[in-house]
């Protein structure tokens, strides 16, 4: 998901590395329905939601908390924890 | 890196118009316990990728970013 296009997306992630896909929004609807879209400047602000598999969120990391991944990965790791124990 | 690990699938938003020095707090609506807005989107491998295709089967990272990008 990216308000860029695929294209320019594609040429990011090849400066710098990146081998998974990359989602473009560019049509900002995404964004727009997870409450991050910037309307003053255009683009979406920087965010982390965790998902579980029924689709209900249980992490939100908003604004520089979403620098640091520590959060969003010991939520992972809870996540995946309950996973392990829940057949 | 121990992200990759943790997580069934990483999706990486990136939002890099240009060389952001600064940007204003989120302040999303979402709250812990919400569902999740679905989305389609383009990735660029080509295919596309909807919310509801993981349901039952891995848990989602989404993550928004704000990148410098030069665009070269």
């Amino acid at each position: 998901m990216s308000v860029d296009s695929v294209p320019a997306n594609r040429e990011f992630a090849k400066q710098l590395g990146i081998t998974f896909p990359i989602l473009s929004d560019f049509k900002r609807t995404a964004v727009k329905d997870y409450g991050v879209f910037n309307e003053e400047q255009g683009f979406g602000n920087r965010a982390t939601f965790l998902i579980d598999k029924e689709g209900i969120i249980r992490h939100i990391d908003e604004g520089n908390t979403a620098i640091d991944p520590t959060a969003i990965a010991d939520a992972c790791n809870v996540l995946q924890h309950k996973k392990a124990t829940t057949p | 890196m121990y992200l990759r690990l943790l997580l069934s699938l990483v999706l990486v938003a990136v939002f890099g118009i240009t060389a952001l020095a600064q940007q204003t707090p989120g302040k999303t609506h979402l709250k812990v316990g919400d569902a999740a807005p679905e989305f389609n989107l383009r990735a660029t491998d080509g295919k596309a990728y909807k919310l509801s295709d993981f349901k039952g089967k891995k848990n989602v990272v989404l993550a928004i970013y704000v990148l410098a990008f030069t665009g070269g």
